[in-house]
């Protein structure tokens, strides 16, 4: 339990009010809130996401944007990318459209570097989504992927603070994604060679030059199709050759038979077995759980799909739901990672809890998820330790797809309130009330991203909102508690160290955390690790398992505390 | 009825006056009197010595009946039809024995009987039209009372459960003429609730709430209002508004179907796994046969472990209903919880299909 949820009691959460809490929870000297906004004007972020929203209503204007933080220069602070829509077939904007990338001054401003970097995007046939970042050239300058209705595009780092549009040098334009309306994405190892390989979710196969339209609604206007109408796609893995250029290798696998309207991925060891494998949230189709079953005799990784025996694809009543943002995390620290699932308004969010067996249990509704979301649509999302006590929270971004939904229901909104769940012993307690003002506001949101920009030890959150601004929350949260930032390099490994396990002891507390990669929707997250020890003063030791065939262990002590550290795989820490 | 069947037996007991036939006459004065328990013993007095008395144990049954003992009043009306099948009044006893006992698939059995022996008993039409509308026979409703339509334009309560059969039977149109008709004397409970089932059908869910919200003030005792005011409220996302509607409904009618079966999905939503058994089980006292029901139940021994009494149950439903795609996916859980992964892997590959199936039946991507 946090230690200051110790020093007050229920009652007194009562009789102080929530405002008086989540002050006290900081520190009786710091009257900030939890997570407070920085508006543009502070922040210096100014660009607006264009949705592209017509009368015609066509389905990719409700459905992004994304957002990352990346540290694009590898100064040691967090950048910000922003992904726009873009002219294609059934958009031709009136200025040009662009994507955004603002580097991080190390004051709390940013300073947009977007055309200098060559990300601006807004090319005829890309109407982005999301990002994934990842280093797949293992040069030490993350990558970015930009998924898109229309075709992606690959950027690569230049290493000079410019990046280089490759797509066609990796194998990755043309006609691969044909037919693809691609949406998140991750960068993950799967077959454990050093190198990060891509996984590409597919949403729905929407046409190319003319769209169904679902026609009018009661308001005699057009609305936004329920994905159910589409027809579902095979979402798409490529492996890293190693040389700049992929190769698909889900042909003739369990990812090309599973036809689904992907939304959100996370990579994840869902087994403990060293091989990643891979969740995905499909909107109005069973949700998707790949197992990595390693390779067969011909050297292919064998993928096998287990949601529906893993009681991850449906409900509870058997039936599909509109699955939108993903995450994986070890929640409950059984050393097991879970799995969560954000729905549709009525359907409830889901939280799975891993039996160990490959099989889950959804714990929704004994954390409260399921009630506080009943109401809510969800897309990004994301594990985090918001205060540092060592146990990880959930942050959650809402809006409803329909943006005429106000004028239909009573209780469900276009704009919907973002929720913050906090976790005491075990359990996940609804805390948004008392969160901050940002959490009484509603917005369209969809893309959300964890980062520390600041350095401070805190992570914050950046959440793209769809026709808007984006948002960026400073974390103001566990000011007395202690931290380590931990940077992992991988050598043999990818660089990112996706897959490698964190372990660590504090004040006689044993936690681990497994580097995931990709989750929430449509976003890319800090590579770094924060780990909180709460009032620990110090790590007795920290253990990093590389992934790899090996697999190796490395034990560090006499670390500082307070601070991040950069851990190169078998050197130890190097700064 | 009771009265007919009184005065006959009365008479009868004029003729003559055989030991058993004072007691008889005893029972008979009580009965009248209103002592249902004094003349209950009586029958059953006199039944023990001549049990082949068909009046003596139809009046029992008429006893038992108003004393509000409508179960063991069905045993005594079913062995008295034994004897004389063709009675239609006995019958229609029975049927409102089975109706007070929320035995509506029985009642609607014995009433159809007496309809067809009877075609003009109106009170037995007005009833089984009641039953089938619960039942969900709309169809069955739509086709008993449209005859009547005609010779009685003006009567308020056929066209009301008329145009209830129309509407949920998704025949807007002509069930629209039939409120306009209800209308036409003014704002009525059973108006707004016909106009709510329209719009409710017509998944305009806002609409259908204020007229449903307007029925249940109207007239909260009108029967279903609530229920329906209930899956508005639902269907607009205040879920905690429904469970007092359904409970409200089930306040007036314990034993309604779609309150039940709406509320004790919430419930298990709540994970008050208990309560929902409850509710289902009263839904399925209603409508024996209902897949719907039986799937929640199955659902709910998943939930409590009794996994093979789910897999039961889902064979069987899958049976009945092949294409129930929830229960395949119900059943492919429960096969692989108990390690039967082949058995799992089939219902997943039937799975796939019926989705396939469904899916194909879409529009996709077609021109603008």
């Amino acid at each position: 339990m946090n230690r200051y949820s110790t020093k007050i009691g229920r009652r007194q959460f009562l009789v102080a009010g929530g405002t008086a809490m989540a002050l006290l929870r900081r520190g009786k000297a710091d009257p900030r809130p939890l997570f407070e906004e920085i508006p543009p004007e502070a922040s210096g972020i100014r660009w607006v996401h264009d949705n592209a929203a017509s009368p015609d209503h066509y389905l990719p204007e409700t459905m992004g944007p994304g957002c990352a933080f990346v540290d694009y220069d590898n100064d040691g602070w967090m950048d910000i990318f922003l992904v726009n829509s873009g002219p294609c077939d059934f958009y031709k904007p009136g200025k040009p459209i662009r994507n955004a990338l603002y580097k991080n001054n190390r004051d709390g401003t940013f300073t947009d570097v977007t055309e200098k970097a060559g990300v601006a995007g807004g090319t005829l046939g890309t109407f982005g989504m999301g990002v994934a970042v990842g280093d797949y050239d293992n040069d030490g300058f993350p990558d970015l992927f930009v998924t898109a209705y229309g075709r992606p595009i690959l950027y690569r780092n230049n290493g000079n603070g410019s990046f280089s549009d490759v797509t066609e040098k990796a194998g990755l334009g043309g006609k691969v994604f044909e037919n693809h309306w691609t949406t998140s994405a991750v960068w993950f190892d799967f077959d454990n060679d050093g190198r990060l390989d891509l996984f590409v979710c597919s949403f729905v196969d929407y046409g190319t030059t003319s769209h169904f339209s679902c026609g009018d609604n009661k308001l005699g206007r057009h609305f936004y199709c329920i994905p159910r109408v589409f027809r579902p796609t095979a979402s798409l893995l490529f492996h890293n050759n190693g040389d700049g250029t992929f190769t698909e290798v889900s042909r003739g696998t369990d990812i090309e038979k599973a036809l689904g309207k992907g939304l959100g991925v996370v990579a994840t060891d869902i087994n403990n077995d060293g091989l990643m494998d891979l969740f995905v949230a499909n909107d109005t189709v069973q949700n998707f759980l790949f197992v990595n079953r390693g390779a067969d005799a011909k050297g292919k990784t064998r993928w096998e799909e287990i949601a529906l025996a893993s009681e991850v694809g449906f409900s509870q009543d058997g039936k599909a739901r509109s699955g939108m943002g993903v995450d994986a995390a070890d929640f409950d620290g059984d050393g097991w990672q879970d799995l969560f699932v954000a729905n549709v308004d009525q359907e409830m969010f889901s939280l799975y809890r891993n039996n160990h067996n490959e099989t889950f249990r959804d714990v929704a509704f004994k954390n409260g998820v399921a009630q506080a979301t009943r109401l809510l649509s969800g897309w990004g999302l994301k594990f985090f330790d918001y205060d540092n006590d060592g146990l990880l929270d959930l942050f959650l971004a809402n809006g409803h797809p329909d943006d005429m939904i106000d004028n239909y229901s009573q209780q469900v909104r276009y704009r919907e309130p973002l929720l913050l769940f906090h976790q005491e012993g075990g359990q996940l307690h609804n805390v948004s009330a008392d969160a901050g003002l940002v959490f009484s506001r509603s917005f369209a949101a969809r893309g959300l991203a964890i980062g520390d920009f600041n350095n401070d030890g805190r992570v914050d959150v950046l959440i793209g909102n769809n026709g808007g601004a984006p948002l960026l929350l400073r974390n103001n949260g566990g000011q007395e508690n202690h931290w380590l930032g931990v940077k992992l390099q991988g050598t043999k490994c990818n660089r990112d160290a996706i897959g490698a396990r964190l372990t660590w002891s504090a004040g006689g507390i044993e936690r681990s955390r497994l580097k995931n990669g990709g989750g929430s929707y449509l976003s890319s997250h800090d590579p770094r690790d924060v780990l909180g020890v709460g009032s620990a003063g110090k790590i007795d030791w920290l253990e990093i398992q590389w992934p790899g065939p090996g697999r190796g262990r490395e034990r560090l002590t006499d670390l500082p505390i307070d601070r991040y550290i950069t851990i190169v795989e078998g050197k130890g820490v190097v700064s | 009825m009771r009265a007919i069947a009184l005065l006959v037996w009365s008479s009868l007991i004029a003729l003559g006056q055989p030991p058993a036939e004072a007691i008889l006459r005893h029972a008979i004065e009580l009965h009248q009197a209103g002592d249902m328990d004094g003349a209950i013993a009586e029958y059953r007095a006199y039944l023990n010595q001549v049990p082949g008395n068909f009046m003596a144990r139809s009046n029992l049954g008429a006893a038992l009946s108003r004393g509000g003992h409508y179960e063991e009043a069905i045993v005594e009306y079913r062995r008295a039809l034994h004897d004389q099948p063709g009675n239609t009044p006995v019958r229609l006893n029975l049927a409102l024995s089975y109706y007070k006992t929320s035995q509506i698939s029985d009642a609607a059995e014995e009433l159809t009987k007496v309809v067809a022996q009877q075609p003009k008993e109106r009170q037995a039409i007005f009833l089984l039209a009641d039953c089938d509308l619960q039942l969900g026979e709309n169809k069955k409703v739509i086709e008993l009372l449209s005859p009547l339509e005609k010779e009685s334009p003006d009567d308020k309560a056929l066209i009301y459960l008329l145009g209830t059969a129309l509407i949920r039977d998704q025949q807007p149109g002509r069930g629209q003429l039939l409120v306009d008709r209800i209308l036409r004397d003014g704002d009525s409970a059973e108006a707004r609730l016909l106009l709510g089932t329209t719009k409710m059908n017509a998944q305009d869910f806002a609409g259908a709430l204020a007229d449903l919200e307007k029925a249940a003030q109207l007239n909260p005792r009108l029967p279903d209002v609530f229920s329906y005011y209930g899956m508005a409220l639902a269907a607009t996302g205040d879920t905690p508004g429904a469970e007092v509607a359904f409970r409200k409904e089930l306040d007036s009618n314990a034993n309604d179907f779609i309150s039940n079966l709406q509320l004790g999905i919430l419930l298990k939503q709540e994970q008050n796994y208990d309560e929902a058994r409850t509710c289902f089980e009263r839904a399925l006292r209603v409508r024996p046969g209902d897949a719907a029901v039986r799937y929640q139940l199955a659902t709910l021994d998943i939930a409590g472990g009794k996994i093979e009494s789910a897999r039961r149950e889902l064979e069987q439903l899958i049976k009945e209903v092949p294409k129930f795609v929830e229960a395949h996916v119900s059943l492919a859980t429960v096969y692989y919880r108990l390690q039967r992964k082949e058995d799992g892997d089939k219902e997943r590959a039937i799975i796939l299909k019926l989705n396939a199936e469904k899916q194909a039946n879409e529009p996709g991507a077609k021109v603008r």
